[in-house]
């Protein structure tokens, strides 16, 4: 891989600038521009209304977890704790026990994100091998009044899953065979 | 004794040698499944083949003896290609369960995956379905569908203990390892078929869903559970210990460990009373809790006339029972030393030794052998007759049944002050005027001597839990505060000074 490097001058400090007085007033000026577009320019106005009007988020933006469902509305995750040891911010507490379907075998009793600790990096999503796990919510983190409020569990991680689009295997739902 | 060429370098082994095992001489390591050293080679699983010049097509390296003058490849492109075809043949109906499977991270087929095949999967045809998670024994856990039929979990309960358990049923690719019918995988040393098997076909039922092996580090210990010694790499996340597992060593347990040993890595998390106790008072801090103890030594000592008694344990090790007899000859003033320590139990005549205390070589070592006439037996008659004023315990395991260690603990009553150290109160704690929690062996280091005379380290490998402390700290705070320092003020300076003890002696 080649590297580029590209040498920028720093602007020169003309005897204009050093005046200081014309640069306020340029300054100010494009503020009262601003503010006189925004009283009476209509549809051109750059503020949003937030929060009546949200701007919409890009497609991969990492908003708060969510743990998808099986078909029948079941945890997906197998407590595998490949996303608590992908964690950087070591925020995913998970207890895995034995579930009484032998075809699921493994489930997760206890499943806790400390979202005060998290740092947004989405590792955990990338670690889930069962499509488990997912920041795809569009919710973005609200701050916290209080530490015990961020510590979100199972339930409040599931109110916001809904069923994978995945099968079990890894393979998308409607094609002829599994991968393995 | 042949001589032969392996990938270029030169051996010469003893007639017979496989060569897988010349290989390993040279450090050229040939992948397997179903080969191991101690057990009879099948040469089921075709892992190990490799290029030999005496050997019509490949050769299974397992099995095949090095003859003079053969040149072996085990990195050729037809061995390559062999190995990626078993592998892929072995995964045909392979679950591929690895999330949910125990033996993700410590498994040979996942190993073995990424490093000699890495390709996806052609097989668009339904898996076989086999038993899964089903119990085969008080210990063990079976899945079919994982098992790639190396047979080593059945040559070792036919070659190793014996017990001839296990069997397989069916045939081809419907083969499936089962019990015989009516029996269980249930001999003492069941649990290691979980370290031989390559895959997580079985598992423990103990360590079950615990927690993943790769968050786990490992401390080179030795088991407790009797006087074999057992070598054991002690498993622990978060200062916490979740499993032994046997560590090789050829003189004393080979591969192998029992499964109440293996079991007994409970005691560090069970039953421990962890925090300090004077009296009635509790909450109290190292400082202090020294300072009194040394106190009410210093003064029950003065009055006792010596009748002054402190109980060991062959539970402790070498160093906290050094630190123990100088304790006794200072600051308790001469005090009779006796020994308890767990009851004898069974025997076999694989690994169990019937005393179950690790480290009763090392109290002879260290107190001589005169010291086993002083049984904790003859301790409770002197305080049954009242001739014990004081009593320092170290450990609370005594050497009775249940209505000996009710006596004993009555008899405690008798004492006017008994100062009880140890990491478990077990029944005795409340009796104690005062008492002192220590670290377990996995909280502090030590020597063990074995049955065999097999002197042998364990590692700290968990930080003490609560208040804990090592056994030679607890008796070095009290020692100072009663100003009649041991000395040593370290655990290497009393290690250095056993060995010049046990040099001398
Ligand atoms: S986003 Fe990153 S920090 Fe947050 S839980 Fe996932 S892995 Fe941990
Ligand atoms: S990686 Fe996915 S399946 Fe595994 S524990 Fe995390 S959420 Fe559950
Ligand atoms: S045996 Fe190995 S490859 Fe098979 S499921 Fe378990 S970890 Fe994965
Ligand atoms: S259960 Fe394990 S040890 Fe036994 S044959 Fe199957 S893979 Fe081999
Ligand atoms: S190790 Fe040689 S055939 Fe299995």
């Amino acid at each position: 891989m080649s590297v580029t490097v590209r040498i920028t001058q720093r602007p020169e400090r003309t005897l204009r600038v050093q005046a200081y007085i014309p640069e306020v007033i340029r300054g100010l000026s494009v503020t009262t521009r601003q503010m006189l577009r925004n009283l009476f320019g209509g549809k051109d106005i750059t503020t949003i209304q937030y929060p009546e009007v949200k701007r919409r988020y890009p497609e991969r933006y990492r908003g708060l977890h969510r743990l998808m469902h099986r078909d029948d509305g079941q945890v997906r995750c197998v407590a595998c704790m490949c996303c608590s040891t992908a964690c950087p911010a070591n925020c995913i507490h998970i207890v895995a026990a034995e579930h009484d379907d032998n075809g699921i075998e493994k489930y997760p009793a206890t499943f806790v994100i400390d979202e005060l600790r998290c740092i947004v990096c989405g590792f955990c999503v990338e670690a889930c091998p069962c499509d488990a796990i997912r920041m795809d919510s569009g919710v973005h983190v609200q701050p916290f009044l209080d530490r015990d409020t961020a510590f979100f569990d199972k339930g409040e991680l599931l109110s916001r899953g809904t069923a994978s689009i995945a099968t079990q295997g890894g393979t998308f739902k409607g094609s002829s065979h599994s991968h393995h | 004794m042949p001589t032969l060429t392996i990938n270029g370098k030169q051996v010469t082994v003893p007639a017979g040698t496989p060569i897988i095992r010349a290989a390993a001489q040279v450090g050229v390591n040939i992948p397997h499944f179903c080969y191991h050293p101690t057990l009879s080679t099948p040469g089921n699983c075709r892992m190990c083949l490799v290029e030999a010049s005496d050997a019509r097509g490949l050769a299974a390296s397992c099995y095949h003896k090095c003859t003079e003058g053969a040149v072996v490849n085990t990195e050729t492109a037809r061995v390559k290609a062999a190995r990626q075809a078993v592998l892929e043949f072995i995964l045909v109906n392979h679950p591929v369960d690895c999330p949910i499977c125990d033996q993700a991270g410590e498994c040979k087929l996942q190993d073995y995956y990424m490093t000699h095949d890495h390709k996806p999967s052609r097989v668009t045809t339904a898996k076989n379905s086999k038993s899964k998670a089903k119990p085969i024994g008080p210990h063990v856990v079976f899945d079919g569908e994982r098992c790639i039929l190396c047979t080593r979990c059945i040559r070792f309960c036919d070659e190793i203990t014996g017990t001839s358990e296990l069997t397989t049923e069916q045939r081809g690719d419907h083969t499936e390892i089962t019990t015989f019918p009516g029996r269980e995988l249930d001999n003492a040393y069941s649990m290691c078929v979980t370290d031989l098997c390559p895959v997580g076909a079985l598992t423990t039922r103990d360590f079950r869903f615990k927690t993943r092996v790769w968050l786990l580090s490992s401390t080179d210990s030795l088991c407790t559970g009797c006087s074999r010694g057992c070598n054991i790499h002690m498993e622990h996340h978060e200062g916490e210990v979740k499993r032994y597992r046997p560590r090789l060593n050829p003189e004393v347990n080979e591969y192998w460990m029992c499964d109440e040993g293996r079991l007994s890595y409970q005691h560090h998390n069970l039953g421990r009373t962890t925090a300090i106790r004077l009296r009635d008072q509790r909450e109290v801090q190292w400082p202090r809790a020294a300072r009194q103890t040394a106190e009410a030594l210093t003064a029950a000592v003065a009055k006792a006339n010596g009748q002054v008694a402190m109980l060991t344990s062959p539970q402790l090790s070498c160093e906290s029972l050094l630190a123990a007899r100088e304790f006794a000859s200072t600051v308790l003033g001469n005090a009779t030393v006796y020994v308890g320590g767990n009851p004898s139990g069974g025997n076999d005549a694989f690994l169990i030794t019937s005393d179950k205390n690790p480290n009763r070589a090392g109290v002879v070592q260290v107190f001589g052998p005169a010291i086993l006439a002083n049984t904790a037996y003859k301790l409770l008659e002197e305080m049954e007759q009242g001739r014990v004023q004081a009593l320092y315990l170290m450990r609370g395991e005594l050497p009775f049944d249940t209505a000996g260690r009710a006596r004993f603990a009555a008899a405690l009553s008798r004492v006017a002050l008994v100062v009880y150290q140890g990491p478990h109160g077990l029944d005795l704690e409340e009796r104690a005027h005062i008492f002192l929690p220590s670290a377990t062996h996995a909280e502090q280091d030590g020597t063990y001597v074995n049955e065999t005379g097999y002197a042998q380290a364990a590692y700290a490998a968990v930080p003490a839990m609560g208040q804990a402390l090592a056994d030679w700290d607890v008796l070095s705070r009290i020692a100072r505060a009663a100003e009649m320092p041991l000395s040593f003020d370290s655990f290497d300076a009393l290690h250095a000074t056993l060995a010049a003890t046990i040099a001398a002696e």
